[in-house]
């Protein structure tokens, strides 16, 4: 049993969910601590600061969307949503609240550490940027240099256009996190119309004909379908 | 939706009592015979209680028919007139004939719409009696082999907890499958079908697809043949998306001695045809009529037979696909093998490029 000294809380109801979760977690060295109702979590959230949430929507004693809009009044602490599988509408509803990501139910093991990961490396490499260091991105064989402005793959140069690169960057910047189609549009264009989403797919589409991706061997940017786009970071 | 049908009936009403008044008219005017005139208004009637929804329609119309023919048809003309036994006797009896030809038709009506109703229960409790069915088999491996692990856990080898862990693994994974097409079948037959489409591109499609088709066959080589151009089609994405991994699962499962696995779309117009084809063993004569409705059948099988998820799967993709309005058909090939095809419309290329 390897240790890595981060914390993970986690907030659902549901016993058997939390313990299986739990498990999981602690046995690849997490700190666990648990909460089974909205205000069992803020408390402890605020006496154990963890440094991520996993968190059941429906919880007995309120929403948990409420729960993510207090936590991210003042803080980053990536929040990892736990939804049964309904619509679309409700994923869009809480990533664009706040939640760094969200995994559908029922989930298998890999996933869920592939999320908790990716969800603590982007919040350390945020961390990181804040305190100064700009430093390139890279993921697998794909690299972005924030100063001349070049995305490569295998040492390639891709030949991008500006709104082609400023998409990419973003989602390089938020890697890990699954960024909505609405949230992208209003970083890149600034405003939206009825066209905007259909714009954002065709640069897309440019993105990954010029990056030579082919469906199904989508290694850099995953679709999330009816949501948005996710730069991936948790390469195998 | 209310208002309309209620405008609708109305003007339908009203239409169809000036036509039998005008008729009647003429009628009177060139041939003066005015005891054809009761019968053209009761007929009136009986087309407007059979054509509009609610009896009201049909009672109204014969009130007004019947002081219509009183007024304007009978002696003395274009003056109400109650006083002449006859008049009375007349109008009361065309009143009655009238209501009661309404009332009757009306009540037609609701019996074929709850024949239909007990049509549409009896199929979905069939359908439910089906799974319930096929839902015991992963149920008895997964609380079989856990009760064992939890009650023999100092007896067992660690080979054979895992062992055991992996069936319940893996008879989980099917139920997950089961779940989501029972899911989807609910969101599409309750009733209004409103399905929420978004324009979703072709090959962001197809590749969230493949992902989820290779997280379970992770061995099976599909052949993805698509159209370079930006194609964009209106869509509950995650239903299609179910539908094509229904498809090749199915071929993966079926299709006895597959070799290659096609997935195929193209354009045609302002549709898209997907095919799912594959060189395995074709599907017999006697399957291929009921091969999209078949899942009453499935209760005769052997609960234990890997092809259980058939029926259920290939049912649950005829739906969606209706609920797009869109096309599916199967065929065998020539060759060997079958191909499953179905259209959906494109959205239409307005502006920009």
């Amino acid at each position: 049993m390897n240790s890595n000294k981060y914390k993970v809380l986690i907030i659902e109801d549901e016993g058997n969910i939390r313990h299986f979760v739990k498990t999981i977690l602690a046995t690849n060295g997490y700190q666990v601590v648990e909460a089974k109702t909205a205000a069992e979590g803020k408390m402890a959230f605020m006496s154990h600061s963890p440094d991520a949430v996993i968190l059941d929507l429906g919880l007995p004693d309120g929403d948990g969307m409420d729960f993510l809009r207090l936590i991210r009044l003042d803080f980053s602490t990536p929040i990892i949503v736990l939804s049964a599988r309904t619509d679309e509408k409700d994923k869009v509803a809480a990533l664009d609240a706040g939640a760094n990501d969200y995994i559908t139910k029922p989930f298998g093991t890999a996933e869920l550490q592939a999320r908790v990961r990716a969800a603590l490396r982007i919040h350390q490499q945020n961390m990181n940027r804040s305190l100064g260091g700009n430093k390139n991105f890279q993921v697998g064989d794909l690299i972005i240099d924030y100063d001349t402005r070049h995305v490569l793959i295998k040492g390639e140069d891709i030949k991008l256009t500006q709104t082609e690169y400023n998409i990419v960057a973003l989602l390089a910047a938020h890697a890990g996190k699954v960024m909505t189609y609405s949230e992208i549009i209003k970083e890149i264009w600034k405003w939206s119309d009825a066209g905007s989403v259909k714009k954002l797919q065709v640069n897309m589409a440019n993105i990954r004909k010029k990056m030579g991706i082919r469906p199904g061997d989508n290694q850099y940017i995953i679709n999330e379908l009816g949501v948005g786009y996710r730069m991936n970071v948790d390469m195998e | 939706m209310k208002k309309r049908t209620i405008l609708k009936d109305t003007v339908f009403t009203m239409l169809i009592l000036c036509i039998a008044f005008v008729v009647s008219l003429v009628i009177m005017q060139t041939f003066d015979l005015y005891t054809t005139i009761p019968a053209i208004f009761t007929l009136a009637v009986f087309l407007i209680s059979r054509y509009t929804e609610s009896y009201v329609y049909g009672v109204i119309g014969s009130l007004v028919g019947m002081f219509a023919v009183n007024f304007a048809f009978t002696f003395p003309y274009f003056k109400f007139n109650f006083i002449i036994v006859e008049n009375l006797v007349s109008a009361i009896v065309m009143l009655i004939i009238s209501i009661m030809t309404s009332v009757l038709t009306t009540e037609l009506k609701r019996q074929e719409r709850i024949r239909v109703e007990t049509e549409k229960e009896k199929m979905r409790a069939n359908l439910l009696r089906a799974i319930s069915h096929d839902l015991r088999t992963p149920l008895t491996t997964i609380y079989g082999s856990s009760s064992a692990m939890v009650e023999n856990a100092k007896d067992l080898s660690k080979e054979q907890m895992v062992e055991l862990a992996a069936g319940i693994s893996q008879d989980s994974q099917w139920l997950i499958g089961m779940v989501e097409n029972l899911l989807s079948v609910t969101k599409i037959d309750s009733g209004d079908m409103k399905l929420i489409k978004t324009p979703v591109v072709l090959e962001e499609l197809i590749d969230s697809v493949l992902v989820r088709f290779k997280k379970r066959y992770p061995k099976q080589e599909v052949q993805i043949e698509i159209p370079d151009e930006f194609i964009n089609i209106p869509m509950d994405a995650v239903l299609m998306t179910q539908v094509i991994v229904n498809m090749l699962e199915n071929a993966v499962q079926h299709a006895v001695g597959m070799e290659t696995l096609i997935l195929r779309v193209s354009t045609e117009g302002e549709n898209a045809i997907f095919e799912i084809i594959d060189d395995g063993c074709g599907i017999p004569k006697e399957k291929m009529d009921r091969i999209f409705t078949g899942y009453f059948e499935t209760g005769n099988l052997p609960a234990d037979n890997q092809k259980r998820n058939m029926g259920i799967g290939l049912s649950v993709c005829a739906s969606i696909i209706k609920a797009h309005e869109g096309d599916i058909i199967v065929e065998n090939l020539k060759e060997g093998g079958c191909c499953f095809r179905f259209t959906l419309k494109m959205e239409e290329m307005l502006d920009e490029q």
